[in-house]
């Protein structure tokens, strides 16, 4: 049975190899988006000199982990959109596979494709152009690789409640936007926590955001202090679920109430 | 082809407004809530901006108004080029779909109809009404005084600033003439462009400020018309007459681009796609 999904993560795995403009230009995207920001953090460290007891270095990693998780993390938003408009939906449907299953390795073979056409080689220009810091200490890669697995999982989750939207929206691109914006501001993607007001952070540990790229990274520069990393890791498990439940419930009412427009 | 006169061409303006308008409320629902969505978009820089600079007050000696009031440009700017250029960017489209067959047909002139044929509202609002609360918060408290002169410099910017970023959008829709793609590498080129151009070019390796002013000249849409109201040490860097260039390299360029694309036309091909 595994082997359908296997077989599913494996074709999108290929898919993507053949739009090599497209990661291509993610790849230069992403180089200039770290570059932007490392050159915006240092004309402020120049007035400054240190701030907050943040070191410029941490600071940078932070940045660049940031970015090249949120490259890899990008997923195709419009499949189950395209799908319901069309109609194709309905054949999916029947067919005796697990709808959900299938999007889930779908999604996982894109992302081992940009692991390995995208984070390799931006990881060798991350060390060598910008000095990325390694991991903490070795538990803590241990930690980071766990909590950054989660961190996708929260995510997806996430996403997949603004895609199932389409069943009931004809568009879904205004919520698919809108929900990017929210994950962008909040999940500590542009900016550390630790550099937001008080008021936003205690918002923000009530929300799942935090849980996709803040809570990974501060375990990968050892700014999390050990006794909460525990706390933080089942935090993102919890979320995991509680999206996946709601997910589950949506996808239910959603199948069954499904109208389709002729295929 | 034959000549129209302006008071002709205006009333044909005015009609395609309207069927543009007629054919935005069809949809009533769905054109709202993207352009919310696109207002929600953009707001993410300004957020980030916005926290940043509650946290370290100043940057190189910018406050936040100042920054705030830079980056007014590049929306309104890019508000009103969409408004008037909507044609200009989806030109590619036109072509794959076969909708310039269409317009190569009628008896006006091309760039009048692919002008006036297109506007897209949604960016327009969403990117309007950004750059209208940005400049509403920071023009009155920078330190400006809104005299006639300052006002007509001002338009001049905006206008000359659309036209470069229209001028840079129809580079690309060029090579559509060839058959050639490029909207990939023009979104590319153009938004990470805008991007570095969010902050004060000053902040930047010499070789990109000389890639938004020589390349790209995002510099003129935004950085030089904001620092000829608020005149940071920074401008030191750059000759001062860079503050009064930029309808001129607006000019320049649209006309440079145009005559570009006035050659391209002549070897269109249609790609047969035609569904009208």
């Amino acid at each position: 049975m595994f082997r359908a999904y296997l077989e599913f993560a494996k074709k999108s795995f290929m898919n993507n190899l053949v739009y090599r403009l497209d990661f291509f230009v993610g790849i230069i995207n992403t180089l200039i988006m770290i570059f932007v920001n490392i050159a915006i953090w240092k004309a402020i460290y120049e007035e400054e000199q240190v701030l907050g007891g943040v070191q410029f270095r941490v600071l940078i990693t932070y940045i660049i982990l940031a970015f090249l998780m949120q490259c890899i993390y990008t997923m195709e938003e419009y499949i189950i959109e395209s799908k319901v408009r069309t109609g194709f939906i309905s054949s999916d449907l029947i067919k005796p596979i697990d709808f959900r299953l299938y999007l889930f390795s779908y999604n996982l073979g894109t992302l081992g494709f940009r692991m390995i056409f995208q984070l390799l080689p931006m990881l060798v220009m991350a060390v060598f152009l910008f000095k990325l810091l390694p991991p903490f200490s070795i538990s803590m890669t241990f930690y980071f690789f766990i909590s950054a697995a989660l961190g996708f999982l929260v995510l997806y989750n996430l996403n997949f409640l603004a895609w199932i939207s389409s069943f009931w929206f004809y568009w879904t691109f205004s919520l698919v936007t809108i929900k990017d914006a929210a994950i962008m501001i909040l999940s500590g993607a542009l900016l550390p926590l630790w550099f937001m007001p008080q008021w936003m952070v205690d918002f923000i540990k009530y929300t799942p955001f935090d849980s996709i790229y803040y809570t990974p990274i501060s375990i990968y520069l050892g700014q999390m202090p050990a006794n909460e990393i525990t706390m933080n890791l089942l935090r993102q498990v919890l979320w995991v679920v509680i999206l996946f439940g709601i997910g589950h419930v949506l996808w239910r009412t959603a199948t069954r109430r499904l109208v389709v427009q002729g295929g | 082809m034959e000549k129209h006169n302006i008071l002709e061409l205006i009333q044909l303006f005015f009609k395609y407004a309207k069927i543009g308008v007629k054919t935005t409320l069809e949809y009533k629902f769905d054109r709202i809530f993207i352009t919310i969505a696109i207002f929600c978009r953009e707001m993410i820089s300004i957020t980030i901006m916005y926290l940043i600079l509650l946290r370290f007050v100043r940057i190189k000696g910018w406050e936040l108004n100042e920054m705030l009031f830079l980056y007014s440009f590049l929306f309104l700017s890019y508000s009103l080029f969409v408004f008037l250029f909507t044609g200009i960017r989806d030109f590619e489209d036109m072509v794959y779909w076969g909708q310039f067959d269409r317009i190569l047909l009628r008896p006006v002139g091309l760039m009048f109809q692919i002008v006036a044929s297109r506007v897209d509202f949604p960016a327009t609002l969403g990117h309007g009404i950004v750059g209208i609360i940005l400049f509403i918060n920071t023009a009155f408290s920078v330190g400006i005084d809104w005299n006639l002169q300052n006002t007509a410099y001002f338009i001049s910017a905006l206008i000359g600033g659309a036209i470069i970023q229209a001028s840079i959008f129809m580079v690309s829709s060029c090579f559509s003439f060839w058959a050639i793609k490029t909207m990939n590498l023009r979104n590319m080129i153009f938004f990470n462009a805008r991007r570095f151009a969010g902050y004060p070019i000053s902040f930047y390796p010499s070789f990109i400020q000389k890639l938004l002013v020589y390349i790209i000249p995002f510099a003129f849409v935004n950085y030089f018309p904001a620092q000829y109201f608020l005149r940071k040490p920074d401008l030191a860097g750059f000759w001062n007459g860079y503050l009064y260039l930029t309808p001129l390299v607006g000019a320049a360029l649209f006309t440079l681009v145009y005559l570009f694309w006035k050659k391209g036309l002549k070897h269109y091909v249609s790609t047969g796609n035609s569904m009208y």
